[in-house]
């Protein structure tokens, strides 16, 4: 069975992966935050923080492709704000274009507005893969439950990242079954089909909660969820914090 | 006179949709036996086990090790009598095998240190210490069968109830469980199982059940061989022991 991991480069051995998750965390988030709060014209500021981000990737010897692969579930977000903002703003108009009867006319605001989402929501982007794809899945669980997510949303995130992957299996099995028993047929009744293993798939998947909850009383489950966890800040880690937030400092002063 | 480690009593239980499924069960097993559970698809093992833990509660009265089932004494009895189900994927929730089987110890509220010693050991039983760090989705059904009995005994029971535990196991791996078995001789036991070799070779009594009914129970051998009472009830006389 075939399927992508969302952590599948998290075992990797470089000095970004031996970091401490919840350093991890909250330098990345704090880089968000710096990015986000970034004048709207500064695309200077823009680069640099690219610069850093691209630096960090580097350092994480993640190959840059797969991360650029998958930065690309950013576009179809900002097509939509493509496809809405330059037309609709007013200001000084740069062009003028004719849809069949509509006039649409492009500004200088509106081209600034896009690019400045743009590149706000790509670094993001970036900057999450980073994180996720060089920590494991559970460490970065425990990190964000030590910085004070709620047990039960750290729980549905666990299990989530448990069970996604069976569940696709149990789905790509009924589709293979489907396939080897498919010949010919109307497009109509493939989809009927297909709904039916949406159905069989809901149930399964609810009756499958119903079993791990008896499996998770049958060993002592009381409502309570105890984890532990081995997390020990180092020099290293501190170092790395204080050199994120001074070189995210220092592009906000250029 | 050794103690009764299971006492189960008038034990009946219906499906919500009213379909009968135990019906008058009268059941003791003593400490350190062995009781192998048989019977064809659909005669009630499955939901017998799950009784023997708390998870299902019949209108019975069910004693495990002299303590009498009620809510406020499951969490004593679920510590002392542990439970493999027969789909490992739903018993290993965790998101990995570690955490997976210091589910139980940390649930038994055991020091950081000691539930890191109880994993590992309860992991090299099962010869799957390598995997510690594993995600359980990435194992074989075999491998994930011995975690999900390693979870099981990292929580020491004093009482083992396995829902088929060599159904789907290749042959190596089932050898190595029933000597496994074999060797836990001062564990009780209750095994439900199709596997006739693995009731023969382990277990010291042995409960044929159909359609919820308890139908006998007594030696092993007597029953394996007594081909007309297997036969009647969807079993069969294993070729090793008619010949």
């Amino acid at each position: 069975m075939k399927h992508t991991f969302i952590d599948q480069y998290s075992h990797k051995e470089s000095l970004l992966h031996k970091i401490d998750p919840r350093i991890k965390v909250i330098s990345f988030l704090v880089f968000i935050l710096f990015v986000i709060s970034t004048p709207k014209d500064s695309f200077l500021k823009f680069g640099l923080y690219g610069v850093l981000i691209i630096g960090l990737i580097l350092f994480s010897k993640i190959s840059p492709w797969s991360i650029f692969k998958r930065s690309l579930v950013v576009i179809p977000f900002t097509l939509m704000i493509f496809l809405f903002i330059p037309f609709f703003k007013e200001g000084v108009v740069m062009g003028t274009f004719f849809l069949g009867p509509l006039r649409l006319e492009v500004t200088y605001e509106g081209l600034q507005i896009l690019g400045n989402s743009l590149a706000k929501a790509y670094l993001s982007v970036l900057c999450m893969i980073l994180l996720i794809s060089s920590t494991k899945f559970s460490h970065l669980l425990k990190a964000v439950e030590r910085l004070g997510l709620p047990k039960v949303m750290l729980l549905i995130l666990s299990f989530m990242y448990r069970y996604i992957f069976v569940i696709y299996e149990e789905f790509l099995k009924m589709w293979q079954v489907k396939e080897a028993r498919s010949v010919g047929g109307s497009r109509l009744f493939q989809i009927k089909a297909l709904a039916n293993m949406v159905g069989t798939l809901f149930i399964r998947t609810y009756e499958r909660a119903e079993n791990v909850y008896l499996a998770m009383c049958a060993r002592g489950f009381d409502g309570n969820i105890r984890t532990i966890d081995n997390f020990q800040l180092r020099r290293g880690d501190v170092f790395f914090l204080l050199i994120m937030i001074l070189s995210l400092m220092s592009v906000r002063l250029v | 006179m050794t103690r009764k480690a299971i006492e189960v009593k008038e034990l009946n239980f219906s499906y919500p949709d009213g379909r009968k499924a135990l019906v008058d069960i009268n059941l003791d097993v003593y400490e350190g036996e062995a009781l192998g559970v048989i019977g064809p698809n659909g005669a009630g093992k499955s939901t017998f086990l799950l009784h023997l833990n708390g998870i299902l509660r019949g209108n019975s009265k069910i004693k495990i090790l002299g303590i009498e089932m009620e809510n406020k004494s499951l969490p004593q009895i679920r510590s002392r009598a542990g439970l493999l189900f027969q789909d490992s994927e739903n018993q290993l929730f965790m998101p990995t095998v570690f955490e997976d089987v210091a589910f139980g110890p940390l649930n038994m509220d055991l020091s950081k240190d000691e539930v890191e010693v109880v994993v590992k050991e309860a992991l090299k039983e099962v010869d799957m210490l390598d995997y510690i760090y594993h995600h359980p989705h990435h194992l074989s059904f075999g491998e994930k069968r011995r975690i999900a009995l390693a979870t099981v005994l990292a929580m020491k029971p004093k009482i083992l109830l396995l829902d088929e535990p060599t159904s789907n196991v290749d042959p190596k791996h089932r050898r190595d469980l029933i000597n496994f078995l074999k060797e836990l001789d001062n564990l009780t036991k209750v095994i439900a199982t199709h596997d006739l070799e693995l009731v023969f070779e382990v277990c010291s009594r042995v409960a044929l059940l159909d359609q919820g009914r308890l139908i006998t129970s007594g030696n092993p051998l007597e029953i394996l061989k007594d081909k007309t009472l297997l036969a009647a009830h969807s079993l069969e006389v294993p070729r090793w022991l008619s010949s």
